[in-house]
């Protein structure tokens, strides 16, 4: 896949990240960049350490050793970075209106009052939620919900965009608009950082990838180089092979 | 720190826009109307019942061994005389009379006596009331008015009092700065759960990642502090506005007392140390009790503090006579130095004026700074026990991370 704006430059840097919770290893010693204007799949059985990954990247968690930076440095709100983050564990404001909340996340990403509003609307139309600007949030669907997250995700343009599990709950339709809006990001030349378990979809995607293993590395590089170190299986079957399923090739 | 003023108007306006905030809010007045409406209406149903009842005519008659009642004033009430007791009480079973009072010879040390028939419990109260009427009366038409005033306890007393040589009325220097005593008291007592749960959402709803990536936790934690402080002052004038409209309208009505708000004495010195003590303690607790709902997985189990929080603050109060009359005891020193027992009796000590500035001074500096290292370990707490959906966060990885 060829990217508008992409450089070589690294905007995403780990080194010698570890993580242990109570004692014990979830992430060890793991170092990968991430390019600018690239889409990278980060991916890994359950449990392998990709959100352990993305939460110590943002802050969220602080690592037990390694050096983790975005730009060049560890990532703070406010240090200038158009962040999207859809994170694995969803949720937003139940008891308030979808706009309320959507407007709310927008100032809070340095939109106007007016422009998140606008923006949300615009926003749901596309998504076919037009009609539940004003309703709770708690009354929309799981769904609906997704839809909604979305749009706060992607609602500041973001630069750096990721994405843990974004089509975890979504039907075909969703899903299909949702790699939609993602095509549209890639296209604008921003980063997109994907998680996901749907092979035929990181392969659509991804002009990078790395497997997780037992908090490890175990394969990293471009699509293509990937497959051809595994004799150009399908991701899917790599990832069968990694992860201790029959190979049946 | 920029998008503090977003935090706290989204902040503010769900919470006005909840049913349960304005329930709360004027529950209080609603109350407080009901109880005063309830105790009015009782006292003047209760008070119109003995005057009717007394007004209603009924035979009677009496021995006056005392001496003290006056013929006439017996003729123009309708009674008449008996000789001796055990006639007239004869003369009531007959029904010959509906009563008979005797008054015995001493009434500075014998009762007396009131015998009738039967009328029903209230009604019954007549006829006391006549006996006393008629004594009360007999004894008054033979004295001035001025003996009358002082034996019916209705002469005024007018008390000036002076300290360091100046003029100084301890009740009614108390009023300005312990009306900050009276608002902690109860924007605590109603918004302290509301605090208490105010960062338990974000993790309830998981929304904690996206907005510890959106937002500094710093900033919210602050923003959510601020929105509380001024929801609190939104309340305490919901809850103060009708009580004050209701006072001067009903005033006359409910004869209630004719509060001279010119007369209140202003020491600024002393309302300015109370607002300090009052906005320092107000933060500190709030602090608090966001501290524990970050440390906490669920409203719920947040919820398992707050009485412990509330003996803290309100505990000080069973000891409310020694913070008044005995300031310098170390009960009281402890509890006005510990911050977190420290706003009643600062408030209490500060209106009552046993509280030396340099006292208040010191004490305001430990409430600050404690208020301060508070505010820190919430937002620390915040921070990091962030993604403990489950758990609760224990000290020692609170300060290990």
């Amino acid at each position: 896949m060829v990217m508008a704006n992409k450089s070589s430059q690294a905007i995403i840097s780990i080194r010698n990240f570890r993580m242990e919770f109570d004692g014990k290893k979830a992430v060890d010693n793991l170092s990968f960049d991430v390019i600018r204007g690239e889409t990278f799949g980060l991916l890994g059985s359950n449990g392998s350490g990709k959100t352990t990954t993305l939460r110590a990247l943002l802050g969220i968690y602080i690592p037990t050793s390694g050096e983790l930076t975005i730009d060049g440095r560890n990532y703070e709100v406010d240090n200038g970075v158009r962040l999207g983050y859809l994170p694995e564990e969803r949720g937003l404001y139940k008891k308030e209106s979808v706009l309320d909340v959507m407007t709310y996340f927008g100032q809070l990403k340095g939109l106007s009052k007016q422009e998140a509003s606008q923006w949300s609307l615009a926003y749901l139309d596309r998504v076919e939620l037009g009609d539940k600007a004003r309703v709770r949030v708690d009354k929309l669907s799981g769904g609906q919900q997704q839809k909604v997250q979305l749009g706060v995700t992607i609602m500041n343009d973001p630069e750096l965009l990721i994405l843990d599990e974004p089509t975890k709950g979504f039907d075909p339709v969703n899903r299909r608009l949702l790699m939609s809006i993602i095509e549209e990001h890639q296209q604008k030349g921003a980063t997109v950082i994907f998680v996901s378990h749907d092979m035929s979809e990181v392969e659509r995607l991804c002009d990078r990838i790395i497997l997780l293993k037992d908090g490890g590395a175990s394969a990293y590089g471009s699509v293509k180089d990937v497959k051809a170190k595994y004799g150009n299986k399908s991701l899917d079957d790599i990832f069968v092979k990694i992860y201790g399923g029959k190979d049946e090739s | 720190m920029h998008n503090i003023g977003t935090v706290i108007r989204f902040e503010v306006v769900r919470a006005v826009k909840k049913k349960s905030f304005w329930v709360m809010s004027l529950m209080f007045p609603i109350i407080i109307a009901a109880v005063a409406g309830i105790i009015y209406f009782s006292n003047k149903a209760t008070s119109e019942a003995q005057n009717d009842a007394s007004k209603q005519k009924f035979s009677f008659a009496i021995t006056d061994d005392s001496k003290l009642v006056s013929p006439a004033l017996l003729e123009s009430f309708g009674g008449k005389t008996i000789s001796d007791k055990a006639s007239g009480i004869d003369a009531v079973k007959n029904k010959k009379f509906d009563a008979y009072f005797y008054y015995p010879s001493d009434v500075s040390k014998q009762k007396v006596e009131v015998y009738a028939n039967d009328v029903g419990l209230f009604d019954n109260s007549r006829y006391g009331s006549v006996a006393s009427v008629l004594l009360t009366q007999s004894v008054a038409s033979t004295t001035t008015p001025v003996v009358q005033t002082i034996l019916s306890n209705k002469v005024g007393f007018d008390s000036v009092t002076y300290r360091d040589g100046v003029q100084y009325d301890g009740f009614k220097q108390l009023i300005a700065p312990g009306v900050f005593l009276v608002l902690f008291y109860i924007l605590i007592a109603t918004f302290g759960s509301q605090m208490l749960t105010s960062t338990t959402e974000e993790k309830e709803n998981r929304v904690i990642e996206m907005i510890l990536t959106t937002v500094q936790a710093r900033t919210l934690i602050v923003g959510k502090i601020l929105s509380l402080v001024f929801l609190g002052f939104l309340q305490a004038i919901i809850v103060l506005t009708p009580v004050i409209i209701g006072y001067f309208l009903l005033r006359d009505k409910l004869e209630l007392p004719n509060f001279d708000l010119t007369g209140i004495p202003l020491d600024w010195g002393r309302i300015g140390t109370a607002a300090l003590i009052f906005v320092l303690s107000f933060l500190l607790f709030t602090g608090l009790l966001v501290a524990i709902g970050a440390a906490t997985p669920t409203a719920k189990e947040a919820g398992g503090f707050l009485g412990v929080v509330m003996v803290l603050i309100f505990g000080p109060l069973y000891a409310v006579s020694l913070f008044v009359s005995s300031p310098e005891t170390t009960i009281v020193q402890v509890l006005s130095y510990f911050p977190f027992t420290a706003p009643i009796p600062l408030l209490l000590r500060n209106a009552v004026g046993n509280l030396e500035y340099w006292q208040a001074g010191i004490a305001i500096v430990i409430l600050a700074v404690t208020t301060v290292i508070v505010m820190n370990i919430a937002v620390r707490l915040f921070r990091y026990g962030a993604l403990e959906y489950s758990r609760r966060l224990s000290i020692k990885e609170i300060f290990s991370r």
